[in-house]
């Protein structure tokens, strides 16, 4: 809920007579709420040529030849004489325009003008000076309360050591402290305040559990997901990415290195396997699978939701606007969006396997249990036919192989054009794709003559480890990672085409729809029909044309393949062969294996190596090698989404889209950062790594800035600046413009360090008042902007759960993994598409930390929304704190808080002392200090009453407990009065 | 607004309030608390720019996108053209989702008469809302910019094709505000498997979170977590909403905090919206008449049952409900897709025009009908995919159609050509749609603004009008 709106108490002073004008706050606001749009930076949209953000333009005559602005001379002023203008078509703002001035506003403009009409650089482009604090004064305290006492306040005096126990580690941590934590600090608070609460600050910074709290918050601007979004919204493996931040600000990584390694890690030197998990931060974009979208339109999308995220994140601008058209307000022009856009846009998109030694030691068991088995299969063979034994069938196998076996000479491409995608010549004649597919790929290659005629040409299907699901196909949506879809393959030679006779395949399996597919139907003209390979990914297969006549030595062969159905999947890894023996045919096997079967005579390994083949695909054995196939099978990774930047010979270009729309592409743009801030280094590369390196440059004047304030906005409930989203024209003036300087100044002086930052404002008088206003400083500081008292806020939607999950003793603390599901009501994904199915976790996992749900874009949590958390759709700055009935009916009768009383009722019934310090060690749990003695006399009552209730049988205990046992009743009293204290807005809320 | 807590009273305010005010002081602090707490309550309403024709709106939208040529846009040239392609100058550069566009034309499988005495074309897979003609008006000639399910559905809802901004639904309670005490003032039904735009449909966006769309869900809890866990039953809840009550205004007194009052007051609500919930699905009080008017099972989920909970619904102060029916694409078999999802939509969405109206609710109740784009004149063969005889995508032309509030009934507005590719005349973008909803609503769609990320936004971004010709 937003609380107020009114204008800042300092945005305007309340006699303009007394102080000077300050174009910043006084001026600047005007112009840039009701000039700017046409006459701001925008070129397309500017009026009469006027141009009012830039002094040595407003100086000039506009179109209508009239000075705009004679500083000094107001009477000469076109500007001044426009707003005071009564003509409606004269008038300035037009009355169209919606936008009119007050006279107050006016006068403004006509007393700067009347002063010189001086302009001065905006505050958040000029680069932070730390002024200096007197010695032995904390520097947080030292601004704040300078602004205090000219306002005639004091601060608040510190509250009391159960509530800053509570209220720094909710901060820190997340979570509050259990009791025996609590009561331990108080103790030593008694005895040495300042001490104990450095102490347990510190404590705190060193758990774990930081990481995790923080993390949670950087997750919100990385716009985290567990599923890709739109309407498929399938499941994607990014979690360690997630795991990559709790771990990088647990190890508290200086703040530049971090945000390098999230925005380049993989262009870094010698890139680590965490440098290249980090990247995926610009990977969290969503995904559409939907059939039949254009997937070079949503990766636009995606590109434009980088530009827009880094930006946010980073630079606390808002660049959405310039992806249309020039900023109306802010000094950034269209072209430049798209120069940043250019720096981020030249990376292809792969999946990363991730080491797991477990995963690997399975495997080698496996491996293991297959040998043994291996060892066994002759004896398997069924021996009913004396005349046909293994051995004998062995014999008379390789007979009918021999005969069969051709040898295949590699087509050596000359030339490998495409309409998009790269092809690479590898070292054995392969080529392999990288780059963007399309619903509609073509590969026209040019292969080298070969000195033998050619009677059939082979195409290899091979796998590797950069495609998608280790290939072969390029499929990385909508269809299985690795898919992929010949329609047709044509062969031409001197520009005629080739007939082809037959054509046979190892394997073939179509993904999607029951018609058939194979080599065949790759050569029938028909792009709708081909061959596919469903199922079997990251495995080499094979087709094999014969052609009906054939093709003299000598000739250049052009062989044509298109690829695609409504989603792109062209082929990742392929080789093509010839062979001038019209028995060929494809085949299932190895070509090491093939190669020993063109041997005429075979040592004895090189025999076992074809025996075993033979055991293993005998019809007489299958069941048996299925076993073994399925032992042998590759180990699945773990994987994560990453960056990985495009080769040198392969960059992407980009594009000013007109409008910002995808079907519009203009002039190509270079990387360009933007002209308002610092400059990019000459020497710098202009790459991706550049980028980060210009962005977190102590040159950079944002964002240091924008970092800090976004770090006091969470433990202050507002920011210094209050619009931590935009620190642009538009954007609200830091209410201590001093401080938040200091501040910037000082992360980058501690090695851009979160801990010291957190732990600076927290050790602060300031962060350490009472939430209780006196009268003087609710009249003077109606908004608590100056922070004359400790802002109630209320905690986030994991906090809440987490807290719960605390108190009742059921947190499960295990760090990181895959992500987890919590119970919820099946219908929270009654209407996410495609009959998703929420399987609540059974175990640990059902109590793990709230940062570890899983999180459906389309269907989110439904605790987590309810209390403002995002779908992870898009970058959000800062959350919204509402306050509404579905909050009330979510902590009274959501499943996971029933749980959560049920449990904290259990341990409370089980203690023998009496009611009162039950109540107590409640209080203590739940909302981290004791109970008065009213909240005492009311609690206690409400158990009596329950109790009566239950003893009667008008209650049911074993209902309200979950569990059927004598004691119950007990139990289920304690649990009403615990769910009754988690319903309380003390209970959610900072104070 | 949400009520005010009046049951806190100033005497247990001066009582709690254990800070070290003085009484005086400390009972203007409690005054403007609660004032505070009323003032900055986003569900009060802010009041619209004039005076509105509809107050409440009902958006039946039809997922997955109706055939406009099986249902409201009769077209017999495409007969005579079936079996051949769509000359490419009329195709021009359009991009489809399946189909090649040298795909060949397929004539509509369904008659048409024409209906009422507007004399509308209206097909005879759809007889029940042809009964309710007079009261419709049809618009054949609307345009999208998108053609995928979810960001054209994301579009409707929101103007915009990604994820992110508000939906209708949300900035007119911005807009307008609560009227229910008891009741969430924005309300979502869906009746099929899942949507494809998924909660962004029924997203605040930017806007505070309160602005959401409430679903009513067809299992469970009609309202997530409205029943109280087992075992506890009403006195018990009661009495636990007292003790938090009274915790919470000792806190209250304690730091002054007007968010405490609001709280208060949320869970009032809250308890309220445990009564009325089970009691507006409860369809005993419903005639038998009416019950078969919309052809309503009262225990199954199902449209009818939907469309029937929406007229409860506003008649208990809801402002806006959309009513999802999911099933509409029909990649393959047209005729089949049409008429099934027809028997299931027909005669509920007819029943609850004339039900409106025959209480009298049809003047200030906005009903409208659509998807979210077109079919194409062409048609979809897939044997690799084993589709025949369907229809891709279309976002050059389709049709809607709105009744009640200041909307001019017994109208169609808007032709396509012979071929029904192009809007001929008319044309009506989704933003106009927009604009012209909020109009009906009493709202000027270029001032009803948010100001965020450094600028103003609203529902039609930077486009839109309203379209005059539908309004009464």
């Amino acid at each position: 809920m937003f609380r107020y709106s009114a204008i800042l108490a300092f945005a305007l002073p309340a006699s303009l007579s007394a102080a000077a004008l300050d174009f910043q706050r006084d001026v600047r606001p005007i112009l840039s709420n009701h000039c700017y749009h046409c006459h701001g930076p925008d070129e397309q949209g500017r009026k009469g040529k006027l141009r009012l953000d830039i002094r040595e333009d407003a100086l000039k005559a506009g179109k209508s030849g009239e000075l705009a602005i004679v500083p000094g001379k107001v009477e000469s002023s076109e500007v001044i004489r426009r707003i005071f203008n009564h003509d409606e078509d004269e008038l300035m703002p037009p009355p169209e325009a919606k936008k009119p001035i007050t006279d107050e506003q006016k006068n403004i403009l006509k007393r700067w003008v009347a002063e010189g009409a001086e302009y001065t650089p905006h505050w958040a482009f000029v680069k932070p000076v730390a002024v200096a604090v007197p010695p032995g004064v904390h520097p947080v305290d030292y601004f704040i309360q300078k602004k205090l006492h000219e306002s005639g306040l004091e601060p608040a005096p510190e509250a009391d050591a159960y509530t800053l126990a509570r209220r720094v580690s909710l901060d820190l941590i997340g979570l509050q402290p259990t009791p025996a934590q609590l009561n331990a600090f108080v103790k030593a608070y008694r005895a040495n305040p300042q001490v104990a609460y450095e102490s347990y600050v510190d404590q705190l910074l060193a758990s774990p559990a930081y990481g995790e709290r923080w993390a949670r918050r950087w997750l919100d601007l990385a716009r985290y997901a567990d599923t890709n979004g739109y309407e498929k919204d399938r499941e994607r493996s990014i979690w360690p990415y997630r795991d990559w931040v709790i771990k990088a600000l647990n190890a508290d990584m200086p703040f530049d290195e971090f945000s390098i390694e999230q925005l380049a890690g993989d262009m870094l030197p010698g890139a680590t396997l965490d440098q290249r998990i980090a990247t995926g931060f610009n990977r969290n974009t969503m995904l559409n699978e939907e059939g039949g979208i254009d997937p070079l339109e949503f990766r636009f999308h995606a590109m434009t939701d980088r530009v827009a995220t880094t930006s946010a994140t980073w630079l606390g601008l808002t660049m959405q606007c310039t992806q249309c058209h020039t900023h109306k307000f802010d000094p950034i022009t269209h072209t430049e969006y798209y120069g940043m856009m250019a720096f981020l846009n030249n990376a292809d998109e792969p999946d990363l396997d991730l080491p797991n030694a477990e995963a690997d030691s399975q495997h080698e068991g496996n491996l293991k249990k297959a040998a043994a088995l291996l060892k066994q299969l002759p004896a398997k063979w069924p021996n009913d036919k004396p005349n046909n034994n293994a051995e004998t069938a062995f014999g008379q196998w390789l007979k009918t192989e021999r005969a069969r076996t051709v040898a295949w000479k590699t087509l050596k491409p000359l030339k490998a054009e495409t309409n998009l995608l790269l092809l690479t010549v590898q070292p054995d004649g392969s080529l392999l794709g990288s780059g963007d597919i399309t619903k509609s790929d073509t590969y026209d290659l040019t292969l080298a003559a070969d000195d033998q005629t050619i009677t059939a040409i082979r195409l290899e299907a091979l796998p590797d480890d950069s495609l998608p699901g280790h290939g072969p196909g390029m499929c990385n949506y909508e269809g299985p990672k690795g898919d992929f879809f010949m329609g047709e393959f044509k062969v031409t030679v001197g520009g005629k085409p080739v007939k082809i006779a037959t054509a046979t395949e190892s394997y073939s399996k179509n993904n999607f729809g029951k018609a058939a597919v194979n080599a065949l139907l790759a050569v029938d003209g028909d792009p709708q029909t081909g061959w596919s390979c469903a199922g079997r990914y990251g495995e080499r297969h094979e087709a094999v044309f014969v052609l009906a006549e054939p093709i003299p030595a000598g000739a250049t062969v052009q062989v044509q393949m298109q690829f695609g159905r409504h989603y792109a999947c062209p082929l990742g890894h392929f080789k093509l062969s010839a062979t001038s023996d019209a028995q060929a045919v494809a085949r299932d096997m190895d070509h090491d294996l093939v190669a020993l079967l063109m041997k005429p005579s075979l040592a004895e390994p090189e025999k076992q190596k074809l025996w075993e083949y033979f055991l293993l695909n005998a019809p007489e054995l299958a069941a048996e090698s299925k076993r073994i196939r399925d032992l042998r099978a590759e180990p699945t990774y773990p994987i994560t989404l990453v960056m990985r930047e495009r080769p040198a010979n392969h960059p992407r270009p980009t594009f000013r889209h007109h409008r910002g729309e995808f079907t519009q592409p203009k002039e190509e743009v270079p990387p360009v950062t933007l002209s308002v801030l610092h400059p990019f280094p000459q020497e710098a590369p202009k790459n991706r790594l550049g980028f980060a390196r210009w962005l977190m440059s102590p040159e950079n004047p944002l964002t240091p800035r924008v970092i800090v304030n976004r770090q006091w906005a969470t433990l202050f409930g507002r920011g210094l600046v209050k619009t931590v989203d935009d620190f642009g024209y538009q954007g609200s003036a830091p209410s201590h413009p001093e401080l938040l300087d200091w501040l910037a100044v000082e992360f980058i002086r501690q090695g851009w360090s979160m801990k010291k930052l957190h732990k600076l404002i927290v050790t602060s008088a300031t962060y350490r008042q009472r939430v209780q206003p006196t009268v003087l400083s609710l009249q003077n500081d109606p908004e608590n902007v100056l922070v004359s008292r400790f802002p109630r806020v209320r905690l986030e939607a994991e906090m809440i759960r987490d807290a719960m999950l605390k108190a009742a003793g059921l947190l499960n603390p295990k760090l990181g993994g895959p992500s987890v599901y919590p119970p919820q009501p099946d219908s929270v994904t009654e209407v996410a598409y495609g009959k998703f199915q929420w399987k609540a976790s059974t175990g640990e996992d059902r109590y793990r930390r709230s940062l570890y749900t899983f999180s459906k874009r389309t269907a989110p949590f439904a605790l987590y929304t309810t209390f403002d958390a995002p779908t992870g759709e898009s970058c959000l700055v800062k959350r919204e704190s509402s306050n509404s009935a579905l909050q009330a009916l979510t902590l009274m009768n959501d499943v996971i808080f029933t749980e959560g009383a049920q449990a904290l009722g259990k341990i409370l019934a089980g203690q023998t002392v009496e009611d009162a310090q039950r109540i107590k060690q409640l209080y203590l749990r739940v909302l981290s200090r004791l109970p008065d003695a009213d909240e005492l006399q009311l609690t206690l009552a409400f158990i009596d009453q329950q109790r009566a209730r239950l003893k009667s049988g008008e209650l049911k205990a074993a209902e309200i407990t979950g569990i059927s046992e004598k004691e119950s009743t007990e139990a289920a009293a304690w649990t009403l009065v615990a769910r009754a204290l988690f319903n309380l807005d003390e209970f959610i809320t900072k104070g | 607004m949400l009520s005010s807590p009046t049951f806190y009273s100033r005497r247990h305010f001066l009582r709690d309030c254990t800070y070290g005010l003085g009484k005086v002081a400390a009972a203007g602090l409690l005054t403007d608390s609660l004032a505070q707490a009323a003032s900055s309550n986003p569900l009060s309403a802010r009041g619209p720019h004039f005076a509105p024709k509809a107050k409440r709106v009902i958006h039946l939208f039809m997922a997955g996108a109706p055939s406009q040529l099986e249902t409201f846009d009769p077209k017999p040239m495409l007969t005579k053209y079936e079996g051949r392609p769509i000359p490419p100058e009329i195709i021009g550069g359009q991009r489809y989702a399946f189909i090649r566009p040298d795909a060949a034309a397929l004539g509509p499988r369904f008659k048409f008469a024409q209906h009422g005495e507007s004399g509308a074309w209206i097909s005879e897979v759809m007889p029940h809302i042809a009964q309710v003609a007079d009261e419709l008006c049809i618009v054949r000639s609307v345009k999208t910019d998108q053609f995928n399910h979810a960001p054209a559905q994301i579009f409707f809802q929101t103007g915009f094709g990604q994820p992110g901004r508000p939906c209708m639904g949300s900035w007119a309670l911005y807009g307008l505000g609560s009227e229910s005490q008891n009741l969430p003032a924005f309300v979502v039904m869906s009746t099929g498997s899942g949507l494809s735009g998924g909660t962004a449909l029924m997203s605040s966006g930017f806007l505070p979170t309160i602005y959401n769309g409430v679903r009513f869900r067809n299992s469970g809890d009609p309202i997530l977590n409205v029943s109280s866990p087992a075992g506890i039953d009403a006195r018990a809840q009661r009495d636990t909403l007292d003790l938090v009550s009274q915790l919470n205004q000792k806190r209250l007194g304690a730091v002054g905090d007007p968010e405490i009052a609001t709280r208060i007051a949320s869970y009032e609500m809250a308890f309220r919206m445990q009564t009325s919930a089970p009691e507006l699905t409860d369809l005993k009080s419903e005639s038998k008449e009416t019950l078969e008017m919309y052809g309503c099972d009262p225990d199954k989920p199902s449209y009818a049952r939907a469309c029937l909970l929406a007229r409860r619904m506003i008649e208990r102060g809801v402002r806006f409900v959309n009513i999802y029916h999911e099933g509409w694409d029909a990649h393959s078999n047209v005729e089949g897709n049409v008429r099934k999802n027809c028997g299931e939509t027909d005669q509920a969405s007819a029943a609850l025009v004339k039900d409106l109206k025959q209480r009298g609710l049809l003047d200030d109740t906005l009903v409208v009908w659509g998807g979210e784009f077109g079919r194409t004149p062409m048609v979809e063969t897939n044997p690799a995919l084993g589709r025949a005889l369907g229809r891709d995508h279309h976002p050059q032309a389709f049709t809607i159609w709105m009744a009640g509030g200041g909307v001019k009934g017994g109208q169609t507005i808007g032709a396509t050509d012979e071929l029904g590719f192009n809007v001929i005349e008319d044309p009506v973008h989704v933003h106009d749609v927009q604009a012209t909803m909020l109009h009906l609503l009493g709202f000027d769609h270029e001032r009803l603004i948010y100001h965020t990320q450094g600028r103003d936004y609203r529902l039609t971004d930077v486009h839109g009008n309203v379209v005059k010709k539908i309004l009464a």
